[in-house]
């Protein structure tokens, strides 16, 4: 894991350029079908992305998406996508995984029959390569031998997808040149270091949190059960690290939702596009704002000049209000006060731009 | 006790620590950020968050936290601040935990 | 104003972390003193020891009793057909392979009835809610409970009861729970913590699966190692220490060696460690107490 701390950077140097624009859609099986959503909303409001990153399930959805595939079709298509892709399980492979001495074990264990997937990706990508996308494309995935996160930017879209989605036991981990590689969601689940890396200043991280089911009432329940818990903070954890030690702005999308979707549930995807698109509206008013700031302010602005703009609240996005309580109470040095500091209101609410398209609909209940 | 209400984001981060800052100075380091007003949090107004937060426990204080909406503490345990201080439901939890 | 110490986090490791009791003897005998203790599944057994005030003499006998090859020993027969036939066998969350039996009578031995009361200093042990997800930070009752949630290793023993949550191996959620210390206000904070070793040969499903949990929470320990670092005002000090030979769950014959490493690894440390210890008691320029 490599830091690269950049140090704090006011957003004067923000303005002298438009930002680089990076998306992100993480792993998160037939979840990433809300990134349709997603991408329906950046068509909408005529968001331009510069750099498309997918993790898993997420890179067939960035790979449409900078292979410039119209989002319509994309949800035109989706339902048969996952219909198509896990309905069939190879219980062949899950004799072999659960008995070896019997059936014998081999690495390349997969529950999925792989030649349906291959199909599905096939008339979804065909052969088109990484050079054929209208922008700059990465694929996240796991090297299995070591864990290490491996990024795959050249070749055929297909084989790199296919090698991010190779979650284990479903499906076999993927040759790619000299590496076996999986699941990208088992190294690094929502990617945005790679966004960061390719010099973006502002990042729609779409990720996906598994849902608890209520009761764990089987062995491959509790084994799912495991495995959630430890994907959901790997999540938090690469997430938590890369967004505090870049100065990149991430505005994480992570839709909270009220049922769990399980992989094969593929009547679901509408009801998952919609969260998906409701999710990244919430997004488009701060996102409309950043992006209106640029050039709308000299080029170089000092930040506590920035404050008494604020406060003047012009034409500045956001106005801040002080009340400064009358007599400071004054601590001594040797011991923390005993009464508990004095009060201090500062208001950062930011008046909606009058382009606003969409009223962000309210935050679903936890 | 600070009441912060609106957007914490890369806009607004200036502007907010610099009032955390003025607080911080003034000798006010065991501080109590009210969130009940704060609608919206993206990583640069983390950022900031964080850079007060270390400041005060440098100082010998330190930052809690206190009615966090859902929407906010969703991001909040994304970017694993809820790991790092302490966050209580209600305004007069936050302050009674500092001790006497 | 008392010397200033550190706050020591222990994280999971099964017999590796016998290790920390080198790393304690260091520190006592250089007078540093430890002010706040967390542990994480095997580490939570000698957090909780240190908290105590046992010596290093203790600790390590205490380890050499608790943790032995019978304590994982008994299948639990009803368990397995519960695998094969959910239903009928009452397959429920509290589910482990092996019985806790032998596992339960150790702690007793170990711990008694010794309650986090009963510590020197302030302890902390991490478990992971099975039905949440989240990190569960236990800091009251008996400390046996506490340790017997903190490892309970997913499948080879069943989830404990603490405080009415399901708890299950504290490793989950967080393998080194540093965030645990910065949040308790620690200032210095010295990490011991362990990686899962890479699979030599995978022959198996079961070694498959080994594999594949080691690759993600290592990458969990690492990344959120980097962000607690990242993200605390002073210094997280990571001791590592470097075991040339491989160690088996239950190596036990090999703790004096696993105790001499740790505080060799922890010696190394010991420079840059009392010159972060002296700044921190120099007095502040800001006036601030």
């Amino acid at each position: 894991m490599s830091l690269s701390f950049t140090g704090e950077r006011s957003l004067g140097d923000l303005s002298q350029r438009r930002s680089r624009i990076g998306l992100v859609i993480g792993s998160g099986g037939i979840k990433c079908t809300m990134a349709i959503g997603l991408l329906k909303v950046l068509a909408h409001e005529g968001i331009p992305v510069d750099v498309a990153v997918g993790c898993s399930g997420g890179a067939i959805y960035a790979g449409l998406y900078a292979l410039g595939d119209d989002v319509r079709d994309m949800e035109a298509r989706s339902l048969v996508v996952w219909r198509d892709l896990f309905t069939k399980l190879h219980y062949r492979s899950l004799a072999r995984a659960i008995a070896p001495a019997f059936f014998g074990y081999h690495e390349q264990v997969g529950l999925v029959d792989d030649r349906r997937v291959w199909d599905v990706l096939e008339s979804q990508f065909g052969m088109r390569t990484f050079a054929d996308c209208r922008m700059p494309f990465f694929v996240a995935a796991t090297d299995y031998r070591t864990g290490e996160k491996v990024t795959l930017s050249e070749g055929r879209v297909i084989d790199a997808v296919r090698a991010s989605i190779a979650i284990p036991l479903l499906l076999r981990a993927w040759p790619v040149q000299d590496r076996l590689l999986v699941d990208g969601g088992a190294s690094n689940p929502l990617p945005i270091d790679i966004a960061i890396m390719e010099g973006c200043d502002i990042i729609l991280a779409m990720g996906f949190e598994s849902h608890m089911t209520a009761d764990v009432g089987s062995f491959t329940q509790a084994i799912g059960r495991t495995s959630t818990i430890v994907t959901n903070h790997l999540l938090r954890a690469t997430f938590a690290f890369y967004s505090t030690a870049h100065h990149a702005e991430v505005l994480p999308i992570v839709p909270l939702l009220d049922r769990d979707v399980g992989i094969t549930e593929w009547e679901q995807v509408p009801y998952l596009i919609e969260q998906g698109e409701k999710a990244a509206y919430e997004q488009i008013p701060y996102l409309r704002r950043l992006l209106a700031s640029q050039g709308a302010e000299p080029a170089v602005v000092a930040p506590m000049q920035r404050a008494v703009s604020a406060e003047i609240g012009a034409t500045s996005p956001s106005t801040w209000r002080s009340t400064r309580p009358a007599a400071p109470s004054a601590s001594p040095p040797a011991s923390p006060p005993a009464s508990p500091p004095a009060s201090l209101s500062a208001s950062l609410s930011a008046a909606p731009p009058a382009s606003l398209s969409a009223s962000p609909p309210a935050s679903p209940p936890a | 006790m600070v009441a912060i209400t609106g957007s914490i984001d890369a806009l607004t981060a200036d502007t907010l620590v610099t009032a955390l800052l003025d607080e911080l100075q003034a000798g006010h380091i065991r501080l109590v950020a009210h969130f009940a007003g704060v609608e919206y949090t993206s990583s640069a107004g983390l950022r900031v968050l964080l850079t007060t937060l270390k400041d005060a426990r440098q100082r010998g204080g330190d930052l809690r936290l206190a009615e966090i909406r859902p929407n906010v503490k969703q991001v909040l345990d994304l970017s694993g601040f809820t790991s790092i201080l302490k966050c209580y439901a209600e305004v007069s939890m936050a302050v009674a935990s500092f001790p006497k | 104003m008392s010397r200033p110490g550190v706050a020591l986090v222990i994280g999971s490791g099964g017999v590796k972390c016998a290790a920390s009791i080198g790393l304690m003897r260091c520190l006592h005998s250089e007078d540093i003193p430890i002010d706040l203790v967390v542990g994480c599944s095997g580490g939570a057994i000698y957090a909780a020891a240190i908290a105590l005030g046992l010596d290093a003499a203790s600790a390590a006998s205490m380890t050499t009793t608790l943790w032995t090859r019978d304590v994982t020993s008994q299948p639990d027969r009803r368990a397995l057909l519960s695998l094969v036939f959910p239903k009928w066998f009452g397959f429920d969350g509290r589910f482990g392979l092996k019985k806790d039996t032998i596992l339960n009578e150790r702690l007793a031995q170990g711990f008694g009835n010794a309650t986090f009361a009963d510590c020197k200093i302030p302890l902390f042990i991490t478990a992971t809610d099975f039905r949440t997800g989240e990190q569960v930070t236990i800091t009251e009752g008996r400390i046996a409970d506490a340790v017997r949630a903190s490892i309970a290793i997913p499948f080879a023993f069943p989830p404990w009861e603490v405080n009415g949550r399901l708890c299950v191996d504290g490793f989950l959620s967080d393998p080194l729970p540093v965030g645990v210390a910065i949040r308790e206000g620690a200032h210095v904070i010295v990490a011991m913590g362990f990686e899962s070793p890479n699979q030599e040969r995978i022959t198996s499903g079961g070694r498959f699966a080994f594999q594949l949990s080691s690759i993600m929470t290592n990458n969990l320990l690492r990344a959120s190692f980097a962000f607690h670092g990242l993200a605390h005002h002073s210094e997280v000090i990571a001791v590592l220490p470097q075991f040339s030979q491989r160690i088996r769950l239950f190596d036990t014959g090999k703790i004096p060696m696993l105790i001499d490493e740790g505080e060799a690894a922890m010696r190394e440390q010991l420079p840059y460690l009392r010159r972060l210890l002296a700044a921190s008691s120099a007095p502040q320029t800001t006036g601030a107490p």
